[in-house]
């Protein structure tokens, strides 16, 4: 491994002064090590964040929604029981994402910044696209695993089980950087590599994120989630279904429907949503909407498989919210 | 002592040998049912348990010596090219390095029929190219990558089915296949043609990768002329002749040291290239040396279960089947062996008419070594499912069908009748506990919306018969406590606990009295452990040096105690006569600091009979028809090993057999990029072994009759038979569920999706 100095600054401004000046920022590091270890990141400078207290614990405020800090480990979200209550999609996300020791370790900021895990990016002998190179080799190569929808030049798929959760109920992540501190809707966060974006967050390398918000109005939500894996825990998604409603007199309102592991980014079928608005959750309604947000799809040699399973896992999920 | 030779054929793996050994004395006779055993066929928790679980067992990766050098090996990136030119001075000149190995510097080390262990012509992606020394692992780590190699690159195939045609890439001047088993009785030809139905079908299973949670590695020390080598292995004599033939110095000068093993599975036979890099930077260097595979490389260039391309058609008359003929593709690799798919297929069903062939494939890809049970599982993969599917077509019930064709008593292959073989007792077992009642040919509703249930099953053949040579030796202390010294091994499967069982037994000891010491060539001869050989080799030699132990006991209590020889016995610890007990540590104490020492040696196996062991799988499973996920319900299997030593490390056998089989069927998937040769998932992460999230209720019975033709107490191997008809009793589940057969192994959602998709 290349050598790197390392600092625990105590202070974000101080960490900002650090990130200015050319460094990488580790959380629990379950990510970025990974890819050190493999070759694929070599910064020169570590700016390890775990000590900036702005970014820890997380809370829901009367009136004001939630606040999670970027900080907070995945473990402390699944099990927290004041979450089961309040917004259970969290747990039911995570619980099934990598191990006991990754979430432990792992925090929501890491989390949604994670690389994609193309098995084409994950080994540094192949310069492909998303790299600098000039293709993408899971193109003409092994694709089981790949995009079905959404993709440009790089069809890895966003791997975060977190993710489709948290925009399924309109989360917002705020963002510090040496130009001040902004505020996006987090599906925003994530962008599809494309022309000369070899990237797959919006966030520069200069910004921190702080912490994420769901709205106080997104809480009275109803969701679900579902993900199928390659075999019973610890595997990313094949699929990963996130949905959320409002159900008023048993008709739809604002429905959300997003999907993980389908597109670069976390896939929201934003007409499927429309085409539940007003409805009732009967099966028909359901079946169309599944449909709809897969029409689409546009699979690999390899990944046809991945339509017809995330079809069923929306019409799942959105069943459940009836 | 009266010492005779004996010349014995035996079979390994599938394989016939010959051996020849040295015996002493004479053997004794069997224990039978009646025999009364007090320690034998308990279940004792394993006497190492608790080191194991504490962390207190070490193994050989946790062994750093002072002053240790750390190694690393730099592996081809390419899948065939030619070695031109190594540069290592940039990594020479990091501080902390040592030495650089290749071809062009390393002295000649005969390695499995090469001459040399860094090859002029790299074969597959993963093959060594260079090692290096430095003082800490981390420094080697980022040394190996400064070494400048110019490669040039070769055409190249790797894909088993690529490989296979006509227009492949020819990797060596005879081409990529070379048929490796043909079996013929009767006549197919005539008999398919008579046939009334015949069924044919295509069946493939992935490349198996072993992961045994300890890699493959060695350290190595010279004190003098003295080689000390620490190995994660299966045969510690193994790795002895590996290094005499590497490295050209006496046995004398060699001790090779095993103590706790990580797993294995077949692919820790002997010594591995790494360790005989340890061996000679350790005596260029003047240092220990340390040479471990890290996990990627472990996944590349330590071994794996061929992929296969098999192809069965299947014939019945009336209710029977008629004919069968199999014919087997096997990816070796770069290995120099194959495995036999066909095996089963030969021997295990009272088939009249029978074709097999099998044909070994080079692909450029990391060598096939043997993974628990080689060809076997593939091949009952193949063969079990196509008879469901003949079943299917003449509308017989499957368990049905089997049973007439299970009962022959003799061995179809070799006309010998078997020593024992209760088949049919096993599917009787299997069949209640898994309610085979409840199988409809159609599969029924399962437990959930979209979900059906299924049952299959599938048969196991195996060996396991263990032969000589194997040798051991039982110390008896003057306090009456006793310790077995054998070449054995425990690789994790309960070697230690059920040799002291033996010893115990026959010595009329307790079991906590006995002390076992392994894994050290400096003990007697005893067999690679595999094979499932280990107890029914080892265990007889024990039993016999135990009673050599026993029967210089008695004599010497005899003048002692002033009792005829005949008329006493040892019994927990005592020596006893009619109305009399004395402690053996009283006995014995009565002389000075003498130390009783047994020795026994394996009898060779009867001639005129055939040891096979056999058993059944049940499976029940779910299959949801929307999402192709499979639940795996529950899982009864039975087998018939002869006499169960020990039913607990025993039924641990069966649990890891299962389970392992459950990766072979459902997960686990070695993944190559075709266009560079690369595998894509060589590591924990992409590679799906199963979790313990994916283990389901286990069921396991034994028929637990002592084989008392086999050998001295009554026991076959166990080691492989339960991963055997696992996977074929899976496939054959999940296409009772849904009505359409996945003919490839594993069974993902994705191939389940697919064949759901085309279902007519
Ligand atoms: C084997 C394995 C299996 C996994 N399975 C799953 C799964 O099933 N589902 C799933 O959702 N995830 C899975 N993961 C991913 C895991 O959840 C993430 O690795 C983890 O959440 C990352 O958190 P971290 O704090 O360790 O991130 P780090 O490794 O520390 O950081 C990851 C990235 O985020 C950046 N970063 C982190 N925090 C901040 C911040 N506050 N501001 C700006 N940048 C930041 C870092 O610079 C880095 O680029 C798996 C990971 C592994 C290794
Ligand atoms: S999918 Fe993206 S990450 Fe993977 S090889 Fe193609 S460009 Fe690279």
């Amino acid at each position: 491994m290349k050598p790197f100095a390392y600092a625990r600054p105590r202070a974000v401004t101080e960490a900002l002064k650090l990130a200015r000046g050319g460094a990488t920022v580790m959380a629990g590091g379950t990510d970025l090590l990974g890819l050190m270890k493999d070759g694929i990141a070599a910064p020169e400078r570590i700016v390890d964040i775990r000590s900036l207290e702005p970014l820890r614990g997380w809370a829901r405020a009367k009136g004001k929604g939630l606040r999670i800090g970027a900080l907070v480990s995945l473990v402390d979200l699944e099990t927290s029981a004041e979450l089961a209550r309040t917004m259970p999609i969290i747990g039911e996300a995570l619980r099934p994402a990598a191990t006991a020791q990754l979430r432990t370790m792992g925090t929501v900021g890491g989390n949604l910044l994670q690389r994609n895990r193309c098995w084409y990016f994950r080994d540094e002998a192949y310069p492909c696209w998303l790299k600098g190179g000039v293709r993408c080799f899971a193109i003409e190569g092994d694709n089981r695993l790949h995009a079905i929808v959404g993709a440009e030049e790089c069809v890895a798929v966003a791997p975060s089980d977190l993710a489709p959760a948290l925009i399924a109920y309109d989360a917002t992540v705020s963002l510090t950087g040496s130009r001040g501190t902004r505020t996006m809707p987090l599906v925003d966060l994530f962008v599809t590599p494309h022309g000369r974006v070899r990237r797959e967050h919006a966030i520069t390398s200069d910004e921190l994120i702080i912490e994420v918000r769901v709205p106080e109005n997104a809480l009275t939500r109803r969701g679900a989630f579902e993900k199928a894996m390659e075999r019973k825990t610890w595997s990313f998604a094949l699929v990963s279904v996130a949905v959320s409603a409002k159900l008023i007199g048993g008709v739809v309102r604002d429905a959300r429907i997003v999907l993980g592991g389908v597109a670069p980014v976390p896939w929201r079928a934003r007409d499927a949503e429309k085409l539940l608005e007003g409805q009732v959750l009967d099966d028909a309604a359901c079946q169309a909407a599944a449909d709809a947000a897969l029409e689409r799809a546009e699979p690999l040699k390899d990944n046809g498989y991945k339509v017809p399973l995330a079809r069923e896992l929306v019409r799942r999920t959105l069943r459940r919210l009836a | 002592m009266n010492i005779k030779v004996v010349r014995t054929k035996a079979e390994i793996e599938g394989r016939i040998i010959e051996a020849t050994a040295l015996v002493e004395g004479r053997d004794l006779a069997p224990w039978g049912t009646d025999s009364g055993l007090a320690i034998v066929g308990k279940g004792h928790p394993r006497v190492d348990g608790i080191a194991r679980v504490t962390g207190r067992a070490q193994y050989t990766q946790d062994l750093y010596l002072p002053g240790m050098l750390h190694v690393r090996v730099l592996r081809s990136p390419y899948p065939r090219a030619r070695v031109r030119r190594v540069d290592a001075s940039r990594a020479l000149a990091l501080p902390g390095v040592r030495g650089v190995l290749h071809r062009f510097n390393a002295p000649k080390a005969a390695f499995r029929g090469e001459e040399t262990i860094f090859r002029d012509e790299v074969r597959f992606v993963g093959d060594e190219v260079a090692a290096l020394a430095a003082d800490t692992e981390e420094t080697a780590a980022d040394a190996v990558r400064l070494i400048d190699v110019d490669y040039e690159l070769l055409p190249f195939v790797a894909d088993l089915e690529e490989a296979m045609r006509d227009d492949a890439t020819r990797l060596t001047e005879k081409g990529n296949v070379t048929e490796s088993g043909t079996y013929e009785r009767g006549d197919t030809k005539r008999a398919f043609a008579e046939a009334s139905v015949v069924v044919e079908a295509t069946y493939r299973t992935s490349t198996q990768l072993h992961n045994s949670l300890e890699t493959h590695g060695a350290v190595a020390r010279w004190d003098g002329d003295l080689l000390t080598v620490w190995e994660s292995t299966q045969h510690v004599f193994g790795v002895r002749a590996g290094l005499q033939a590497a490295l050209k110095i006496p046995y004398s000068d060699i001790r090779v040291l095993c103590d706790y093993m990580g797993g294995g599975f077949g692919s820790k036979g002997g010594a591995g290239k790494y360790t005989i890099v340890a061996s000679i930077f350790a005596r260029q260097l003047g240092k220990p040396v340390r040479c471990f595979l890290t996990r990627d490389e472990e996944n590349l260039a330590a071994g794996n279960r061929s992929a296969t391309y098999q192809t069965v058609k299947i014939a019945a008359k009336g209710k029977r089947i008629h004919a069968i003929e199999h014919l087997s593709w096997s990816n070796s690799g770069q290995g120099r062996w194959v495995a036999d798919p066909t095996g089963p297929t030969n021997g295990l069903y009272d088939i009249p008419h029978v074709r097999t062939r099998s044909y070994k494939v080079v692909t450029s890809l990391g060598a096939l070594s043997a993974f628990r049970a080689p060809g076997y599982v593939e091949g009952t993969f193949a063969l079990d499912q196509a008879i469901d599917e003949l079943a299917d077509r003449i509308g017989e019930d499957p368990l049905a069908l089997r049973r007439r064709h299970a009962a022959l008593q003799t061995d179809p292959v070799t006309g010998m009748r078997y020593s024992l073989k209760r088949l049919l007792a096993c599917y009787d077992i299997g069949a209640k506990e898994i309610g085979w009642q409840h199988r409809k040919p159609e599969g029924t509703r399962g437990s959930a919306p979209h979900r059906r249930r299924g049952y299959g099953m599938a048969s196991q053949l195996w060996g396991g018969s263990g032969f000589p040579p194997a040798y051991a030796t039982v110390h008896l202390n003057p306090d009456g406590t006793a310790v077995l010294r054998c070449g054995t091994q425990d690789i994790g499967t309960g070697t230690r606990t059920v040799l002291a069982q033996l010893v115990a037994e026959e010595l009329g000891l307790a079991l906590g009295d006995v002390r076992v010491e392994l894994g050290d060539t400096s003990s007697q001869y005893a067999p690679i452990s595999a094979g499932s050989l280990t107890v029914s080799s080892v265990g007889p030699a024990v039993r016999l040096a135990a009673k050599d132990a026993r029967m210089q006991l008695l004599d010497a209590a005899s003048g002692l105690l002033e009792v005829g020889a005949t008329e006493l016995r040892v019994e927990r610890g005592a020596i006893v006569s009619t109305g009399r007990r004395t402690q053996i540590g009283e006995v014995l104490g009565q002389i000075e600091n003498y130390t009783v020492i047994g020795k026994g040696s394996r009898f060779p196996n009867p001639e005129d009979i055939s040891l096979k062991t056999f058993g059944a799988h049940f499976a029940q499973v779910e299959v949801d028809v929307r999402t192709g996920e499979v639940f795996v319900e529950h899982i009864v299997a039975v087998h018939d090993i002869g006499r169960v030593i020990n039913p607990l490390t025993a039924a641990s056998q069966v649990e890891g057999g299962v389970i392992q089989g459950l990766g072979f069927v459902l997960s686990e998937e070695r993944v190559v990029d075709r266009p560079t040769g690369r595998v894509l998932n060589g590591n924990l992460e992409g590679y799906k072994v199963p979790t313990i999230r994916d283990v389901p209720k286990i069921t396991v019975r034994f028929i637990d009759d002592p084989d008392t033709k086999a050998n001295n107490i009554g026991a076959k191997g166990l080691g492989e038979p339960p991963i055997i008809p696992l996977p074929a009793a899976i496939a054959n589940a999940v296409a009772n569920a849904i009505g359409v057969r996945v003919r490839t192994a594993p069974i993902t959602r994705q191939r389940v999706l697919e064949a759901l998709e085309l279902r007519p």
